[in-house]
């Protein structure tokens, strides 16, 4: 009964703070090295990740019930300005779906006749964004599905707009997704006016992508649209990407670099749609394309 | 008219803002941790996107490590770094390294601190939280090859500059001794 109160003998006698700070800082610096540079480290992260899961759910569920009760009073408002949008564009499309339905009976027959395999429809997912971490270094997202609901790294993130980014980590529970504007997203693209074949890639700030490795007359302005080229494999032909805002041409290195602007946008939606691309397959083709490559 | 004036202030002793007297009801263990998970989960709601946002959570470890070094040390602060490290995606070992210096210059200047009142703990505190974010920003902008830009400096600042309004929520239960009473019961 009298030990009540008392701090156990282990944290008297312990090891000096000094002692602590060296073995923890050293045990930080090694965490970080290993972490940047190879991936040993993900079974740890994901253990820690699904011990974590359960408080992350309890602490935003507050937000997501006033979300719920905000949506819910604002019912009314929302699907009055919803089905408004929604004419409008039923509108606009008739007249697309009449002609893209006459393109694609066209374009199958064609194919057909050229002996092209028809490219399988993708399975996809909807997921909602659980939170946005917060980091300085990456653009990501974290959205409530994982693993379990079949994601898997590597796959597509698309809203309306266009390509929102890639899974890069996913935990049975969760997912992570890394933003086209996150500099470690490359995507296969090509110019839509002219089906110029080109590689984008984040440029770490929001809202910026870099078009990088132009020939310095590469054929490319300002305003042009810039799609998925299907190349690769994971990401479908013909997804919009973004919008070309300005070319830097080097006349002295002899190469150019764009910069251009998302098209989706991943700051104003809560819900996005995950392509089920064939993974392994990709990874497959890769290898392949790699052994096959030096000659 | 009360003639009788108190006599002039000795110029020796302690000053002004030191109270060698206060704080002799040590903390309640529940009290301790429960505050400090309370502020991790705190920390994993959205509101930390601002970068410049005060990190309570070093704040809370930083501050138990000052007034309750035999409960809340460099351990501590570490693991609920790697808890945040996982949970922001991004390196694990960041947020650790930054906590584990946190932790340690707050224990290395406790007894200093705990004589002081809160805003003097807080200009102490200033250059631990500086150089405990510095050295972690320079490792990960180093592994990142990229320089973040100096919000994590205002992000310390903030955190320093609200370290007395929580260092005195904190207090709160040991300034009442009967609060302590009730609630070990």
């Amino acid at each position: 009964m009298q030990r009540q109160g008392t701090t156990p003998p282990l944290f008297r006698r312990g090891p000096p703070a000094e002692v602590r700070l060296a073995v923890l800082v050293v045990l930080s610096l090694a965490l970080l090295l290993v972490d940047a540079r190879m991936r040993v480290l993900e079974p740890v992260r994901q253990l820690v990740a699904i011990a974590l899961y359960p408080f992350q759910r309890a602490v935003m569920a507050p937000r997501d019930l006033a979300q719920q009760i905000d949506e819910w009073v604002n019912a009314a408002n929302l699907i009055r300005s919803e089905n408004e949008a929604l004419q409008r564009q039923r509108i606009e499309l008739a007249q697309v779906t009449t002609h893209a339905a006459q393109l694609a009976a066209e374009n199958a027959q064609l194919r057909r006749l050229l002996g092209v395999a028809d490219q399988a429809p993708q399975p996809a997912t909807v997921v909602e964004v659980l939170y946005e971490p917060a980091d300085a270094f990456q653009q990501r997202l974290v959205f409530n599905k994982g693993r379990k609901a079949g994601l898997a790294a590597g796959m597509p993130v698309i809203d309306e707009g266009g390509v929102v980014g890639q899974i890069v980590r996913v935990t049975p529970m969760t997912a992570e997704a890394a933003l086209v504007t996150d500099e470690r997203v490359s995507i296969p693209v090509q110019v839509l006016r002219n089906g110029l074949r080109l590689i984008a890639f984040g440029a770490n700030t929001p809202g910026t992508i870099e078009v990088r490795y132009l020939a310095a007359n590469a054929d490319i302005r300002e305003g042009d649209t810039i799609v998925t080229s299907g190349v690769g494999g994971l990401f479908p032909a013909g997804l919009p990407v973004a919008r070309i805002t300005a070319v830097e041409r080097d006349t002295s290195s002899g190469f150019a670099r764009a910069l251009a602007e998302p098209l989706a946008h991943p700051e104003r939606y809560r819900h996005f749609l995950v392509l089920q691309a064939d993974v392994a397959q990709a990874e497959l083709d890769k290898q392949e394309a790699d052994l096959g490559g030096p000659q | 008219m009360d003639r009788s004036n108190p006599p002039a202030r000795p110029r020796l002793g302690p000053p002004a803002n030191v109270h060698p007297e206060r704080l002799a009801h040590p903390a309640h263990g529940a009290f301790v941790w429960g505050s400090l998970l309370g502020v991790w989960l705190l920390s994993l709601l959205p509101w930390r996107q601002w970068p410049a946002s005060p990190d309570v959570l070093a704040l809370v470890i930083a501050f138990w490590c000052a007034h309750e070094p035999r409960r809340v040390g460099l351990v501590t602060a570490f693991v609920f770094g790697l808890l945040l490290d996982v949970h922001d995606a991004g390196l694990l070992g960041g947020h650790a390294l930054a906590y584990t210096l946190v932790a340690y210059g707050s224990v290395a200047l406790h007894r200093r601190l705990q004589r002081f009142e809160l805003w003097s703990q807080a200009m102490h505190m200033l250059p631990v939280f500086l150089l405990s974010q510095f050295v972690s920003q320079i490792m990960l902008a180093w592994l990142a090859g990229r320089w973040p830009g100096w919000d994590w400096a205002l992000g310390a600042l903030l955190t320093v500059a609200i370290w007395p309004m929580v260092g005195w929520v904190l207090l709160l239960p040991q300034r009442h001794p009967d609060d302590v009473e009730s609630s070990a019961g």
